[in-house]
């Protein structure tokens, strides 16, 4: 392929060399280059031609492969099904707990503002506003259950993304922030912060020490 | 001394069942005049309009934080005297550190109790 190269290279350098100035310039000229030119890349490319195209079946191979490994991992299942079913887990639980927090509020703030001069009224308002308050508890059992479906979905992706991993060979990118607004770092940032878990962070008699 | 639970409190937070456990928890304790803000921003405009005895604010809040309403307070000179407690689920070191430096007065873990309020306004107003 050298040998051919020099001898096209050389041939435009001679045709160059003519010492033709722009005017004297014909068409016949430009397309004499231009053959000279082509004859030039076509030695080249006819080399390069079997190592592209085993390069290129090489990738559509490895391509077919993936799809078949993606197709394994039912990722498709994941988007549309489990999903979406946590996400509606996770809107039944704040539903839940919020209902069961103004029950219990509102039994308490009655409680709190009922007249104790009526003795016997008091007493049946307590009895009658502390099974409200036993009622409202029963929440508990049934977020519970959700959260456990909940957490079982999140195990379940974190596994499958960590075989998509594995198989495509990811590398960590460090910076895939860069097109993330104000607005949604701030809400990542809360996400991440939040409330500690015990025994992280500091105590309460910590910060009284500090001030 | 005993505390004036008769001067007029700001309670800020986003969560509506948070302000209310503190109403509850402040009317317990004897304060009646308790207005509420949803975040920094409310707080700030109601700041303006009326002078509190004391400001009790949640730290995560959309769009101004309860840390940027601080800082707030502090450099504006006519609100700048008002005690401030801050109440959040987050006891991160540096967090606690960043309050105290911008001028907190008292700094309070959730959750938390009425005696552990109580305690700390006390502290807040030296009693």
């Amino acid at each position: 392929m050298s040998d051919m190269s020099s001898e096209h290279v050389a041939k435009i350098i001679d045709f160059l060399r003519n010492g033709r100035k722009a005017e004297d310039v014909s068409l016949e000229d430009v397309m004499r280059l231009a053959e000279l030119m082509a004859e030039s890349f076509q030695s080249f490319f006819k080399t390069m031609d079997l190592a592209i195209y085993a390069e290129l079946g090489e990738m559509a191979r490895e391509i077919a492969c993936m799809k078949e490994e993606l197709a394994l991992l039912r990722l498709s299942d994941m988007r549309d099904e489990h999903i979406p079913t946590a996400g509606r887990e996770l809107d039944a639980i704040v539903e839940a707990t919020e209902e069961a927090t103004n029950t219990i509020m509102s039994a308490a703030e009655e409680i709190m503002s009922a007249d104790v001069a009526d003795v016997d009224a008091y007493q049946a308002l307590v009895g009658e506003k502390v099974i409200d308050i036993f009622q409202a508890c029963s929440f508990q059992d049934i977020t519970g259950q959700r959260i456990s479906k909940v957490v079982s979905t999140l195990n379940a992706l974190d596994k499958r993304i960590t075989t998509l991993v594995e198989k495509l060979k990811i590398m960590r990118i460090n910076d895939v922030a860069g097109d993330e607004t104000p607005a949604e770092k701030r809400a990542r940032e809360l996400m991440l912060h939040g409330p500690q878990f015990k025994g992280e962070g500091v105590s309460q008699d910590d910060i009284d020490a500090f001030f | 001394m005993a505390l004036d639970t008769s001067i007029p409190v700001l309670v800020v937070d986003d969560y509506k069942t948070m302000i209310r456990i503190i109403r509850n928890l402040l009317k317990q304790l004897g304060f009646e005049d308790v207005d509420e803000a949803a975040d920094g921003t409310e707080a700030l405009g109601k700041m303006k309009e009326r002078r509190y005895g004391l400001v009790i604010s949640d730290w995560n809040m959309e769009p101004m934080t309860g840390y940027e309403l601080l800082k707030q307070v502090r450099s504006d000179s006519s609100l700048s005297k008002t005690p401030f407690i801050m109440v959040t689920a987050e006891s991160k070191t540096e967090n606690v550190i960043a309050a105290k430096k911008a001028g907190v007065n008292n700094y309070i873990v959730k959750p938390f109790n009425a005696p552990t309020l109580k305690s700390k306004i006390e502290a807040v107003f030296g009693d």
